[in-house]
């Protein structure tokens, strides 16, 4: 059975700002966002997007989102390919994938009520209108909003981070799709309102079998809900597998350093000081070889030469490094 | 390094010793004609060298305190009540100018945005010797050394002084803002979340960096954090806030390993940790009161699972834990079994 | 699992979100200026509005006095609370018929400007590429234009009236709006809350009409305010430099024949000065208007 989604070689590039000297030369600046990228979604799965700002995590959202169009490689949702889809197919798209934003206080019309906002898919989505407010009250109550009256007619400065991402999360789900895409959904949020959120994502999942897709910088989101997950660096993939191995049994120096890094709320918790320095590279002038070699403690003569190949270091799980490919050859 | 700790409890103890202490401080807000009462019947003190977290979510009122302390309030805000000295100096007492100066000179204040507060037109060196020539009085050459030396300290190569703002990354940035804070040698530095809008690796180095300052130079700062897994990482001291009002204070490992108030009880359930994902987190349900009409009683008395019809009448003291542990409730006598109940997650779903 | 948010800080919020709007209004009263602006404003449009009954004669009358020589010249007294004109006319029921050209091409004026600046900035901002370079050079040439000899060739060209005058008003300041719509345009598209529009389906012109505009409106609003004190004094100046429409009686119009009349050396203050103050007046209260509402413009994030 064909997965939900299937990407390959997904690239996007971007010509970057030059410097008047560079633009006297004629030289080009390319941003490499997304290099080369495959990725398989099948239905009901939570899949994890690990990485910094560089990495060309948001990207790939976009991308999957069709916000923006492929530089290279192929995607194909429910079979159809993403850049060949007319019209109608697009509008179908847009009520079966759905995004949840970063900014909870930004990603709502500061001018639309809560129920103008939420209604607002429905409108373009063409559904009928005596369906709009059972729909609206069924998200809310999905996302636990319960007190509905009291917040449909509020405008967004009025409500917190934690219900405006509700609120966000509602808009989402009240077309019922079946693609989710989640991009730092609760980075701009306090630690102890993403409970919440983490907990609701978790029960949506149960309750919805939504195909779900979390970018994120934080390892934790992920791991609370995400069954696979990916590491990227720089346009690249560095490992995948399930989460619970990838947090567990990290193949990759980076992926090590993302695991030692995050601070935890335990006063015993180790302060060594992390596997990788400096920081992250240029998106346009990437290293040769392997990407992440100039801050990698482990970096060998061969990392410089040759990219490390994505490679099954354990059974589902695959990591872009010769530390391991080494030990395979 | 065992670490001094002083902590005011009734009565009050000694000034001498302590480098900030903070007595009964309130600071209310006029927002269109309405007070807002931001933060009250704020007490504590720090030693030098300690590092104090001062944690709470959105609207605690924590970034108001440190605005406080620092004096740099907005001009709708006062500090209505309370005393506040530095180095056994009371800041009220002095005139205007002196207390302006002193402040300037032994605190020191990272903001929130501190990484976007960079002049972008001027390179970072040109920005050093603003503040060590005209505030510092160095000549020159001296605020260039002093400025290569600062950039060291916090992990900077000091080449980079001739950059221009925008050639640094998100955390260089705000590394290069610690390091301008730290120019004219402060007792205290004040910071402002300081790692919030950073990505997870760039954060462990900036907190390295002044978890560094702190072991090496002995700095004393003051992090205001929503996060208390920061908390944890940084700091020896914690004084945990709701609603305008710390409820908890003390020993980041007694408060971290026993919490007696139940706020601080759902804080650690409701942080995220990797190694524990298997776990649910626990949210603690509802949001904290109107600032502008605080009730009566124990602010946190609506979400609290352990309330009692007392809670609500009156303000609870604050009461000795340990020795150098207190915190704000009137049921601190039965903490060990509020701590064992708070740890399962039914008791958090009213 | 019970609800998880109980909102004290957002009872009722239906209810709180007309205070709320009623609130902003009565903010914008709260600012001196603004106060000041929307009255002069008000004030003379109920003097529009009734000018038939403050009015004691018709402005074109001609009017004679008891023993039957012309009422010329004649100083402010109770039958004529400004006097007359050297022809005979009640300088007062001039002045407050006066009020009606004078506001119409002011208002229509600066609703013709707000309505082509905005929509002008709203597409070039949002779209972008061929439609925003056209658009915006073309922006670039009317703005080259000296103003007042164009609006003089066109109204001598298409012929004296107001609606010309405003049609000219309109053609030469739309240019000033839609650049700073266009900026503010530009800064919204990149917001996430528009992307959102885009994921959910709404199409490029929604997005620009409905989601965008209203978000606009307050610069929309400013500008208006603005063209309706040029627009006054375009006319008047129009009027004044005889290329007004004669048979409308204005505050321009009023000046011109002041001047021809050599009003000012008879010393016939109360013929011109009156005339002139209300121009001042009418576009100052623009200005103040405008002034009040960079409250709106720049709200402070308040917390209810």
């Amino acid at each position: 059975m064909a997965a939900l989604i299937e990407a390959f070689g997904l690239a996007k590039h971007y010509l970057a700002a030059r410097n008047l000297r560079q633009a006297l030369r004629g030289e080009r600046r390319v941003v490499r966002a997304v290099d080369g990228i495959d990725l398989l979604l099948e239905k009901g799965e939570s899949v994890g997007l690990v990485g910094e700002s560089g990495s060309g995590k948001t990207t790939v959202g976009r991308l999957l989102l069709k916000l923006t169009p492929l530089s290279a490689g192929q995607l194909s949702f429910e079979g159809d390919f993403l850049d060949r889809m007319d019209r109608a197919r697009t509008q179908r798209f847009r009520q079966q994938a759905q995004l949840v934003f970063q900014n909870p206080f930004d990603a709502l019309n500061p001018r639309f009520s809560i129920r103008r906002s939420l209604a607002e898919p429905l409108r373009n989505t063409g559904v009928d209108r005596a369906e709009h407010e059972p729909r609206i009250a069924e998200a809310l109550r999905l996302v636990k909003l319960d007190d509905a009256k009291r917040h449909l007619e509020a405008l967004p400065h009025q409500l917190s981070g934690g219900q405006l991402q509700r609120v966000v999360l509602a808009r989402a789900l009240v077309v019922k799709p079946v693609f989710l895409v989640a991009d730092e959904p609760v980075s701009m949020l306090d630690v102890s309102v993403r409970a919440g959120i983490l907990n609701l994502f978790r029960d949506l999942k149960e309750r919805l079998s939504l195909t779900a897709f979390y970018i994120s910088h934080d390892l934790t989101l992920v791991r609370y809900v995400c069954e696979r997950t990916l590491v990227m660096y720089l346009g690249k993939v560095v490992e995948d597998g399930s989460t619970a191995e990838v947090i567990r049994r990290p193949a990759h120096p980076y992926t090590q350093a993302l695991i030692k890094a995050v601070p935890r709320p335990d006063v015993d918790q180790p302060r060594e000081s992390l596997p990788i320095t400096g920081a992250i590279g240029d998106a346009a002038n990437p290293l040769s070889g392997c990407r992440l070699r100039d801050r990698c403690p482990y970096a060998f003569a061969h990392c410089a030469e040759v990219e490390p190949p994505l490679v099954e270091i354990a059974p589902g799980h695959r990591a872009a490094c010769h530390l391991h490919t080494k030990a395979i050859t | 390094m065992a670490e001094l700790l002083t902590v005011l409890s009734n009565p009050p103890l000694k000034v001498r010793g302590s480098l900030l202490k903070v007595e009964d401080l309130a600071v209310a807000y006029r927002v269109d004609g309405i007070n807002v009462h931001a933060v009250e019947g704020i007490d504590f003190a720090m030693q030098a060298g300690a590092t104090l977290g001062l944690v709470g979510e959105s609207g605690c009122g924590k970034t108001t305190l440190a605005r406080a302390l620092m004096g740099v309030l907005p001009t709708n805000a006062r500090i209505t009540r309370g005393k506040v000295w530095l180095d056994g100096v009371d800041l009220a007492a002095l005139p205007e100018a002196e207390r302006r100066a002193k402040l300037w000179r032994d605190l020191s204040f990272v903001p929130q945005t501190a990484m976007n507060a960079l002049d972008p037109v001027y390179r970072l060196r040109d920005q050093m010797r603003e503040v060590l020539c005209k505030r510092g009085g160095l000549w020159r050459s001296a605020a260039d050394a002093r400025a290569a030396e600062l950039f060291s300290a916090v992990g900077l190569d000091p080449s980079r002084l001739m950059d221009y703002p925008h050639q640094f990354s998100g955390g260089m940035r705000q590394r290069a803002a610690i390091a301008m804070a730290l120019a004219l040698k402060p007792r205290l530095i004040i910071a402002d979340e300081p790692v919030t809008a950073l990505d997870v690796i760039v954060q462990r180095q900036v907190l390295d960096t002044i978890r560094g300052l702190s072991t090496d130079l002995g700095l004393s700062a003051i992090i205001v954090t929503h996060d208390i897994s920061v908390v944890a990482y940084l700091c020896s001291i914690v004084a945990v806030m709701y609603a305008g009002r710390i409820v908890e204070f003390g020993p980041i490992d007694k408060v971290m390993r026993e919490p007696a108030h139940p706020y601080t009880m759902g804080l650690m359930n409701a942080s995220p940790d990797l190694e524990r994902a298997g776990e649910d987190l626990v949210p603690i349900e509802g949001s904290p009161p109107s600032m502008v009409e605080p009730p009566p009683g124990c602010r946190f008395a609506e979400r609290c699972p352990f309330a009692l019809p007392a809670c609500g009448e009156a303000q609870p003291p604050t009461m000795d834990v340990a020795t150098d542990h207190r915190a704000a409730c009137i049921r601190i006598d039965e903490v060990s079994d509020l701590r064992a109940q708070a740890r399962e997650a039914s008791t958090w779903r009213h | 699992m019970a609800s998880s948010v109980a909102t004290p800080l957002a009872p009722a919020a239906g209810a709180k979100r007309r205070r709320r709007k009623a609130g902003v209004l009565l903010a914008q009263l709260r600012d001196p200026y603004a106060l000041i602006g929307a009255s002069i404003y008000l004030s003379f449009l109920l003097v529009a509005i009734f000018a038939d009954r403050l009015a004691s004669y018709d402005p074109t009358e001609i009017l004679f006095t008891e023993d039957g020589g012309l009422a010329s010249a004649l100083p402010p007294s109770p039958a004529h609370w400004l006097g007359t004109t050297n022809l005979g006319r009640d300088v007062f029921s001039q002045l407050v018929l006066g009020a009606r050209p004078s506001l119409f091409v002011g208002v229509t004026a600066a609703l013709a400007v707000a309505a082509i600046g905005t929509v002008v900035g709203l597409i070039t901002g949002y779209l972008g590429g061929i439609v925003d370079r056209v658009l915006m050079r073309l922006a670039d040439m009317v703005l080259g234009l000296p103003f007042l000899p164009f609006v003089i060739i066109t109204v001598a060209l298409l012929g004296p009236s107001l609606r010309n005058i405003v049609l000219a008003v309109a053609l030469l300041l739309w240019p000033n709006a839609a650049r700073v719509i266009r900026s503010q345009v530009l800064t919204l598209s990149q917001r996430p809350f528009v992307e959102a529009a885009r994921v959910t389906g709404a199409s490029e012109w929604r997005i620009i009409f409905v989601h965008v505009a209203p978000n606009v409106l307050p610069l929309s609003f400013l500008y208006g305010s603005i063209a309706v004190g040029w627009a006054i004094l375009t006319q008047a100046s129009v009027s004044f430099l005889g290329f007004g429409d004669t048979g409308v009686i204005s505050w321009g119009t009023m000046l011109q024949d002041a001047y021809a009349s050599q009003a000012l050396d008879r010393g016939q203050y109360a013929w011109f000065v009156p005339p002139g103050i209300c121009i001042v007046l009418v576009v100052l209260a623009g200005f103040f208007v405008s002034r009040g509402y960079e409250e709106l413009l720049f709200p402070k994030l308040r917390d209810e």
